[in-house]
């Protein structure tokens, strides 16, 4: 299609227009960002090619880390997938109007963090051919298969809280957009599932969305109660701590929240949604991150004041490491940067707004993964039960290139399933279909088809 | 020149023939003439204070061998755990005897697993006599492995935790079909309109 020939379609509302623009309209920038995402999944997936060909040498785990850099990044992306939840559930049933045009940005990263933490689970394996042997040969006491089966409920789950949130918004896209390719308006119908707004099936959304908002919420605290688990019925030290279920969720929440502000500022910069993402929404975020937050930090608090009290055997070994050894660095960084000084911040108005409390929630963010791995690693280098004439090469643990790509490919490959999702499905809600089954209880759409 | 070269190298050649002969020749007779099968013989003494293995060694023609070294191992569950002394030589008479350890775990009846070999000798050949003597200490049976516990096999899992296992992903999972179910329905309610 030439250039002069291409008029963007107009839309009844503003608000359709503002939302659909991007639907139809693909920019040069949106472009290059894919093509830079692609490029570092194909530099991942050579990485991958790699662990494949050689198997798990490539990477730098031995006997004693076993869990590297590939498991700290899975515990952040199953962290991450739990704000879809918070969103579409807490924030939802305790009625907090002013969330609802987040939800479905909430929703999308939910998606594509869920995803990636399962795919990250079969970068781990060394055969990932065998990986039906897990379900085959699957002992019901072991919490990985816990683990297994929460994650893939989650997954489903979280497909159907987008899935029902932008079903009205599906069936819109179906009627309204004219101006796209052939494929799209197939996906568009097929996805839509003959949505008419009728007052019945506007009836049977609004159950099914309440049920599952109600349901979400217990598999949101399994998936991670359940991951911390992993960790807590693994004897080392660290890790021996009947805290960690609410310490992981409550840093779960603190991170799904910080991403949810970065999203908020690119989607809107990028989007040009202020009418619409605005400044009172990163007001109320900032107040809810430190919420977040401070719940974190007092299970902080609780998880490391015991062991440092006491200073027992390897337990204290393990504190001394985290505190003044070589992992102290990082540790105090990840605490004071990334905990203690974002909620010093944030009790400020003017660090509310959209470019500080953005700078900040990545700060934040950064905080959340390199904590992961100060949760995953040095615990596994001070083992209980020590192995005699360990190599040295088992007492240190530096991730090789590999590693880095493919997580690095993984974080490309969660911002594409974001980029690609907001092309295809408008990134805020367009139909509030509370209001339509009350002042317009039919929109007659097929009508507007013909 | 040439005469003389070719001579000289055929009676190299000649000679190398004749001693690959010469020595495969001695190789085959010291085979077929020095090793043997000896024959052992093994007798138990049970008494109150000690368990001893007799063990007697004959040749072909039924005569003792002397000087035989004999090696005694019971069998344990990953190797063979040798008893006796470090070298359990045959006396003039051929026999040798050892002192079987009373403190061995054996299987639940008590029953172990005995061998007498005879290994790398210049005169006979290896061989390994097998016996099973109920010397033991019994043992019993871990019967936690066939029961259901956390550590057991998938099959042997403790109920409880199957049930509640089952029951939350019944239960999370008939809400999931449940919605589908009602996704179907929706997507039914303007085909039966139109």
């Amino acid at each position: 299609m030439k250039k002069e020939d291409h008029k963007v379609q107009k839309f009844d509302t503003r608000k359709e227009n503002d939302l659909f623009k991007t639907l139809i309209l693909t920019s040069k920038r949106y472009k290059l960002w894919v093509a830079f995402l692609l490029l570092v999944i194909l530099i991942g997936l050579f990485a991958y090619y790699r662990q494949l060909k050689y198997g798990l040498v490539v990477t730098a785990m031995r006997d004693y880390t076993s869990w590297g850099v590939y498991i700290s990044n899975f515990v952040f992306f199953v962290a991450i997938s739990l704000v879809g939840s918070l969103f579409s559930s807490i924030l939802k049933l305790n009625k907090n109007e002013w969330a609802k045009p987040l939800t479905r940005i909430s929703e999308i990263i939910a998606v594509s963090a869920i995803i990636c933490a399962a795919a990250i689970i079969i970068v781990d394996m060394g055969r990932p051919d065998r990986f039906f042997n897990v379900i085959r040969y699957m002992r019901i006491q072991s919490p990985i298969i816990w683990d297994v089966i929460i994650i893939s409920t989650y997954l489903v789950v979280s497909f159907l809280l987008l899935y029902l949130s932008v079903l009205p918004d599906l069936a819109l896209c179906r009627d309204r957009l004219k101006d796209i390719p052939k494929w799209k308006k197939r996906l568009y119908k097929i996805t839509a599932i003959n949505w008419s707004n009728d007052p019945e099936q506007v009836r049977l959304l609004h159950k099914i969305t309440k049920i599952l908002s109600i349901a979400v919420l217990p598999v949101a605290f399994a998936i991670h109660t359940v991951t911390s688990w992993l960790f807590a019925t693994t004897w080392r030290p660290g890790w021996d701590s009947t805290n960690l279920g609410p310490y992981f969720v409550s840093g779960a929440f603190m991170a799904g929240a910080a991403i949810i502000i970065i999203a908020m500022y690119f989607i809107r910069q990028n989007l040009k949604l202020k009418a619409y993402i605005r400044e009172d929404h990163f007001d109320k975020m900032g107040k809810l991150l430190v919420l977040l937050s401070l719940v974190y930090l007092y299970f902080n608090i609780n998880e490391y004041l015991g062991p440092a009290f006491k200073m027992v055997g390897v337990e204290g070994e393990h504190i001394t490491e985290l505190f003044a050894g070589k992992y102290a660095p990082m540790y105090w960084l990840v605490q004071i940067g990334g905990l203690i000084l974002p909620i010093a911040l944030l009790l400020f108005k003017s660090m509310r707004k959209p470019l500080p409390i953005s700078i900040i929630s990545t700060l934040v963010i950064l905080g959340a993964w390199f904590k992961r791995f100060l949760i995953v690693i040095p615990s596994l280098q001070h083992p209980y039960l020590p192995i005699q004439d360990v190599p040295e090469s088992y007492r240190h643990y530096v991730p090789t290139w590999e590693e880095w790509m493919i997580t690095l490919a993984s974080f490309a490959w969660f911002l594409l399933i974001i980029t690609i999702l907001i092309k295809l499905i408008p990134a805020l809600p367009v139909q509030k279909h509370d209001h339509v089954s009350k002042s317009n209880p039919i929109l007659n759409l097929i009508k507007n088809e013909s | 020149m040439k005469a003389n070269y070719n001579i000289i190298s055929s009676l190299k050649l000649g000679l190398a023939i004749f001693f690959l002969f010469f020595s495969t020749a001695v190789v085959l007779a010291q085979d077929s003439d020095a090793m043997e099968d000896a024959n052992i013989v093994l007798s138990f003494v049970d008494d109150a204070s000690s368990h001893k293995i007799i063990a007697k060694a004959t040749d072909k023609n039924g005569e003792p061998i002397a000087d035989l070294d004999l090696y005694f191992y019971v069998k344990r569950t990953f190797s063979n755990l040798p008893f006796g002394d470090v070298f359990n030589t045959t006396d003039e008479d051929g026999t040798v005897a050892v002192d079987f350890p009373k403190d061995l775990p054996g299987d639940h009846e008590g029953n172990v697993t005995i061998f007498v070999k005879i290994k790398d000798s210049d005169l006979y050949n290896d061989q390994t006599i097998e016996t099973v003597k109920n010397w033991g200490v019994p043992t019993a049976l871990d019967s936690t492995t066939q029961k259901r516990t956390l550590w057991a096999a998938g099959a042997n899992a403790p109920i409880p935790l199957v049930l509640i296992i089952s029951s939350l992903i019944v239960s999370i999972w008939f809400i999931i079909f449940y919605i589908v179910h009602i996704l179907v329905r929706i997507s039914k309610i303007r085909s039966i309109k139109t």
